[in-house]
């Protein structure tokens, strides 16, 4: 019995004890090891991974990167913080997330460090990143590794063939993938598809609705917001805006692949890249995916333009719950009579720090994301479609040669980067939800409604009163006057535009 | 023509039947052995390879790559560890308690009374909910219980003179496997928490043992039943000991029924999620967390997966080509036979 | 000396009075533990040997379960340093079956319309039916008839509840979807595996390698399985897609549908169980007396014969005994819904623990115990209606 019991503790002492190889190389952080979370990529993952090496011989920290589902990411940080199990040291996360996390007191204030950083170049990174997405109520918390936008891509071949402009509105988006929908875009032979848009449950796919929706709901700059009424805290969905946003989202079903309910992301770039698609919606990857030898076909290399998520001519007039047409009043921040609301969904993948880890870790943690944030390094992996990393520096848009040297034709590389820098710009740009427990706003109740309503369960109307609804029971239980001041905080950080 | 369909002898097939069976068998084994064969092929594929239709032979349709691996070598070896560290002990802390438990149940007679058996349940419920819903440290905790239990023994527990039999037992014991581990899931949790064993390899071990052992308790007490009681009887007139026959004896008669239940068990613990789940966070992930968590919102890496689910499945299959042996010697039928 | 009895004294006393450890007597010479540890564990055995069993489950599953009921009903949150619990009575409960979470829990109910009513009304009349024959025979007893109508009333809600959501345009429910899977899969599963174990137990050569071949699906983890299938099933890359297309099928989807991906479901779920059924009636089969079937066949009697009044009176108990542990199993279903569809399209596929998973997921753990509770209860339900309506009823009449 005692043998046996030797023995058991010996494999499992075993088990824990190793992972503590640290190269013994002269620096600061000699024998220091920083366990750092996030969800399992290669995006994201891949980078941070790729990099930890080269961190380790020019400091000596040994950082693990430890990867969980991304559905699970949310509540692993928070469980593993808030119980004092503390397995996790530094985090790289939504920054959505950052107000639950900030009320556990779960992440260390980098405002000071960030201050006396001048390698980090921090006035670099872009102020809508540096203002809203990596600080709350004037302290920083996060570093931005990532800039996340929603744009349309379109094949500049198949809209040429078809002469059809890019869209401009989502009336312009359904009639471009009708139009396409069934004609060969890769040369195999087969019919391909219109749009491609992941709308798999328990991913990413929430997101889709609230640019499809932004452009009839949000007229008058960012500080008016497209979630939730200004004063009453109503959510903005039982509206004729978003039920015509639930339409067009519907009507996407048509011109895409069959099995689109199931597919997440990956799935929709993967076929872009296999050249099966006219249209997508997608975050900054797309074009750095695209422009790749190796996965993408060549009509795809060549043929993939960027465009500002398209907008509408039609707005929701809130006291009277109606559309209306739009005009000076109504779209002030209107391009060419279209009102456009890019949405800065997500915020960006930064780098968190646990406040309960010892000094020397939180040091070696920021040593670590300054490195993968400083633009010796950022400027490379944002070219590089696997990192997941899209930009958000201005150098990375000023300076075109990084995107040469990835394989981006001139014209691609302006194009690409026009389209975010139009978002990034754009004075009537939406901002992610960052009230307390949006996690259960969207990526529980948005998202398990979207998915019935695309699987025929509700009608637009039923799923806007279901959504209305749900979402008023977590505003009650939570507290209307907290949820309405916390969010008028987050409006009223940045003013949108540079 | 009648001889297709009559056979040499009263027990034997006919040519037909033997082909219509010999169909059937190989028509299973294909809807079997294909998904392996598309595991395995899938695992060498370059990602263009994967998206870009199904392509089925190596070295015809595509060329083989060792990408996957190159992909995935960083972050196998710590949750492959504590895959193998965790099923391993768990199941051999099973097999040992259970069956101990299942001969204790076969050769001594249990009689608990009702009463004393309820206040026990609830002093101990006590003692876990003092813990995980007051915080209260877990010694105080079970002090508490302890006094409360030794006062209601005194007063109530000798009321009811109603008692449970072996046999109760043994099928409370079983019954557990009856338990979605999603009702427990979080008591434990917060018990773990408390006592500072998240994210710790016991942590999964101790929750494996429980889990396991209604598995072997239930296939060993069928097992020992079939062990004839003399020869046990003859050794106790020779003197040994109780342990002593238990190890001599009892034991080395049971390896193949050991063998198969603990390669059973091994099997379970060794592919659980739900618990891994809930319980691991970075040092104790194990390796169907590992696989669960490729199921990325930026693309599934079927590559990836395929390579991680074929490292976990090759132990496993050699265990599975070793159980049959056993099971075709009739060793569970015991177990089963209801 | 007197030969011992198995069972021992009430104290379990061992009585090796008299006895020298270190006599020559090679099977009373001691085990390499500690001489005190030995005479230790010799002294109470009866203890010593099942308390770690008995500990360790209860420690582990029956404190948990109590306090878990009481999770159940509260609200909890997570806080620096841990948990806060706000008891909130039958809160939970309520939500899960007329509050937010009811249409996601039980289902959309559809209408009452001829067909529905029919066959509730059946299911009525049989219900009934058995209860008053249960008296007839037994005369009133106040317990066991109470029981009884308890479980007719439950069963009846639960036939109900399928019926309702299935027929006459209603939408199932987790709880449904999970009941489904069970006893579809089931079905299908014993079907399959019993026809694999008769197949395989002929005079065959190469049984072996069937044996083998056949066991090894139930050797890989769930969500290995989850992945493969759904990489089987993907329109796309999938290699059956071709087969499909060849059919003229294209745009077919299994998981855009309901049905396709609860079929989708079931034929994972079957693909990885039946090698279980196969593996145990093999085992049963394989112990069946030859004399009786040989006598019987030369006797002039047929195989069908044969196999009806030999081989299904022997197989009985196994079969029930297999069938109750895949349906005991079945109930815990998470990792196929969750990786082949999680839970879509909609909800279609969403068993009642992906449910649980998911509250758990967005912090809503009161809700996320009262799930689990309620599948416990229906498991236990299932399990003890299966056990003494439908096994003791088959094994007493053959």
């Amino acid at each position: 019995m005692k043998k046996f019991m030797a023995l058991a503790s010996g494999l499992v002492l075993v088990a824990s004890g190793t992972g503590n190889l640290a190269t013994a190389q002269s620096g600061e952080f000699d024998g220091v090891e920083v366990n750092l979370v996030t969800f399992t990529g290669p995006q994201i993952a891949e980078p941070l991974q790729r990099r930890a090496p080269e961190f380790n011989e020019l400091t000596g920290a040994q950082v693990n990167v430890i990867t969980v589902p991304f559905a699970d990411l949310f509540q692993s940080i928070l469980t593993d913080q808030l119980t004092g199990t503390n397995s996790y040291d530094a985090f790289v996360f939504a920054p959505q997330w950052m107000v639950d996390y900030l009320s556990g007191g779960v992440l260390e204030d980098i405002t000071d460090r960030v201050n006396n950083d001048p390698d980090l170049e921090w006035d670099d990174v872009g102020q809508f990143f540096r203002e809203f997405s990596a600080t709350f109520e004037g302290s920083t918390y996060t570093i931005p590794l990532d800039g996340d936008f929603h744009m349309v891509y379109y094949r500049t071949d198949v809209l040429e063939q078809l002469g059809m402009d890019p869209p401009q509105t989502w009336d312009d988006y359904l009639a471009i993938a009708e139009a396409a929908n069934g004609q060969d875009m890769n040369g195999d032979g087969s019919g391909d598809f219109g749009s491609c848009i992941s709308k798999v449950r328990a991913a990413q796919a929430y997101w889709w609705i609230t640019s499809i929706a932004a452009p009839f709901i949000q007229t008058q700059g960012t500080s008016e917001g497209a979630f939730f009424d200004s004063e009453t805290f109503e959510p903005l969905v039982n509206n004729p805006g978003f039920i015509r946003a639930l339409e067009i989202y519907q009507a996407t079903n048509e011109f895409g692949p069959p099995d689109e309910q199931n597919l997440d992301v990956g799935g929709t770039r993967a076929l872009w890249q296999a050249g099966r698609c006219a249209l997508t919606l997608d975050w900054g990857d797309i074009g750095t995916l695209a422009i790749d030898p190796e996965a993408s076909i060549e009509a795809v290399q060549t043929g993939t333009g960027a465009i500002i998520a398209p907008g509408s001519t039609e707005v929701l007039d809130r006291e009277t719950n109606e559309l209306v047409p739009c005009d000076e009043q109504t779209c002030p921040y209107a391009t060419d009579g279209v009102n456009h609301a890019p949405f800065a969904s997500f915020g960006g993948w930064s780098g968190g720090i646990s406040a309960a880890a010892s000094d020397e870790v939180k040091d070696a943690a920021y040593a670590f994301f300054s490195y993968m944030s400083q633009p010796a390094q950022s400027n490379v992996d944002v070219t590089i479609g696997a990192s997941g990393f899209n930009p958000y520096r201005t150098s990375q848009f000023e300076n075109l040669q990084p995107w040469l040297d990835a394989g981006f034709t001139d014209e691609g590389a302006a194009n690409y980067l026009g389209a975010i820098q139009d978002s990034l710009n754009s004075p009537n740009m939406v901002l992610d939800l960052r009230i307390p427990q949006n996690a259960r706003y969207q990526q529980v109740i948005l998202d398990t409604v979207l998915s019935q309503f695309l699987a025929g369960e509700f009608t637009a109307e039923e799923a806007a009163q279901e959504i209305f609804d749900q979402w008023e029971g977590v505003t009650e239980e939570l507290g209307r006057e907290d949820q309405l001041a916390a969010y008028l905080g987050t409006l009223g950080t940045i003013t949108g535009g540079d | 023509m009648r001889k297709w369909f009559t056979s040499s002898s009263p027990l034997g097939l006919s040519p037909a039947r033997k082909a219509i069976s010999y169909c059937l068998l190989i028509f299973w084994s294909v809807i079997v052995l294909f998904p392996f064969y598309w595991l395995l092929t899938t695992a060498f594929k370059l990602p263009i390879d994967v998206s870009s239709g199904p392509k089925y032979l190596p070295f015809g349709d595509f060329q083989p790559s060792l990408n996957a691996w190159d992909e995935m070598r960083d972050f196998i070896p710590r949750p492959y560890r504590n895959t193998v560290v965790v099923g391993v002990v768990s199941s051999l802390l099973a097999l040992f308690i259970g069956s101990f438990a299942a001969y204790a149940l076969l050769r001594f007679k249990y009689r608990p009374r009702i009463g004393m058996v309820a206040v026990f349940i609830l002093c101990g419920s006590l003692a876990v909910a003092l813990v995980v819903v007051a915080g209260v440290y877990w010694w105080a905790a079970v002090l508490i219980a302890g006094v409360l239990f030794l006062a209601a023994l005194a007063t109530i527990g000798k009321r009811f003179k109603a008692a449970l039999a072996n046999d109760d037992i043994a099928f409370w014991l079983i019954a557990q496997r009856m338990l979605p581990p999603v009702a427990v899931i979080l008591p434990i949790f917060m018990m773990f928490q408390q006592l500072g064993l998240l994210d710790t390899l016991w942590a999964l071990i101790t929750v494996y043992t429980a889990t396991s052992l209604p598995l072997v308790v239930w296939f060993m007490r069928d097992y020992f039943l079939s062990i004839p009681m003399e020869l046990e009887e003859s050794a106790f007139i020779d003197g040994a000991s109780r342990l002593q026959v238990v190890l001599r004896i009892v034991l080395p008669l049971s390896v193949p029924g050991l063998v198969a239940t603990f390669l059973i068990v091994l099997t379970f613990a060794w592919n659980e999620l739900i618990f891994a789940i809930f319980l691991t966070r970075g040092d104790s992930q194990t390796m169907p967390v590992l696989v669960v968590a490729q199921n990325a919102t930026r693309g599934p890496q079927w590559w990836n997966i395929s390579l991680l689910v074929l490292l976990m499945v090759a132990p496993i299959v050699i265990v599975a080509v070793v159980l049959e042996r056993y099971i075709a010697k009739g060793i569970l039928l015991g177990a089963v036979k209801g | 000396m007197q030969p011992r009895s198995a069972t021992r004294d009430a104290n379990g006393a061992a009585a090796t009075d008299g006895i020298d450890p270190a006599g020559p007597d090679a099977l009373t010479r001691p085990p390499r533990l500690s001489a005190r540890l030995a005479a230790w564990l010799e002294a109470s055995p009866r203890y010593v040997y099942l308390l770690p069993a008995i500990g360790i489950v209860l420690f582990l599953s029956i404190f948990p379960l109590i306090v878990s009921l009481y999770l159940s009903l509260a609200s909890i949150r997570l806080v620096r340093g841990g948990f806060e619990i706000r008891f909130v009575g039958l809160d939970n409960y309520r939500k899960l079956f007329v509050g937010d979470t009811q249409r996601h829990f039980l289902g959309r109910f559809g209408d009452y319309n001829l067909l529905t009513l029919t066959i509730l009304t059946f299911v009525l009349a049989v219900l009934i039916f058995l209860i008053a024959r249960y008296i007839a025979n037994n005369g009133f007893k106040l317990f066991g008839t109470s029981l009884r109508v308890l479980t007719a009333i439950i069963a009846f809600g639960l036939i109900w509840l399928v019926v309702m959501t299935y027929l006459s345009g209603g939408l199932p429910g987790t709880l449904v979807v999970t009941m489904t899977f069970v006893f579809v899969g089931v079905v299908v599963q014993f079907l399959l595996g019993l026809g694999l174990a008769l197949l395989v137990t002929q005079n065959l050569r190469g049984k072996r390698f069937f044996r083998v071949v056949f066991l090894l699906p139930m050797m890989i983890t769930p969500v290995g399985i989850g992945f493969l299938f759904r990489m089987m099933t993907d329109t796309l890359q999938g290699p059956i897609a071709p087969l499909w297309v060849a059919l003229g099928l294209e745009d077919f989807s299994w998981t855009q549908t309901a049905f396709g991906a609860r079929s989708a479901v079931i034929i994972g779920d079957t693909w990885q169980w039946t090698p279980f059924i196969f593996i145990v009636l093999l085992a049963a089969l394989e112990g069946v007396p030859r004399e009786p079937i040989e006598a019987a066949l030369v006797d002039g009697a047929n195989e069908w014969q044969a196999f009806r009044y030999v081989l299904v009176p022997y197989l009985m108990p196994v079969s029930l005994t297999v069938i109750m542990i895949r349906i005991i199993e079945g109930f815990k279903i998470i990792d196929m819904p969750q990786v082949l569809t999680r839970g879509g399209p909609g909800t279609a596929t969403e068993s009642v623990t992906l449910q649980a998973y998911n509250s758990w997921r967005a912090l809503d753990l009161g809700g996320s115990s009262a799930m689990a509770y309620m599948l416990l209860f229906v498991v236990t339900f299932s399990a003890v209606v299966f056990v003494n309506f439908v096994r003791k009823r088959v094994l007493e009449h053959p």
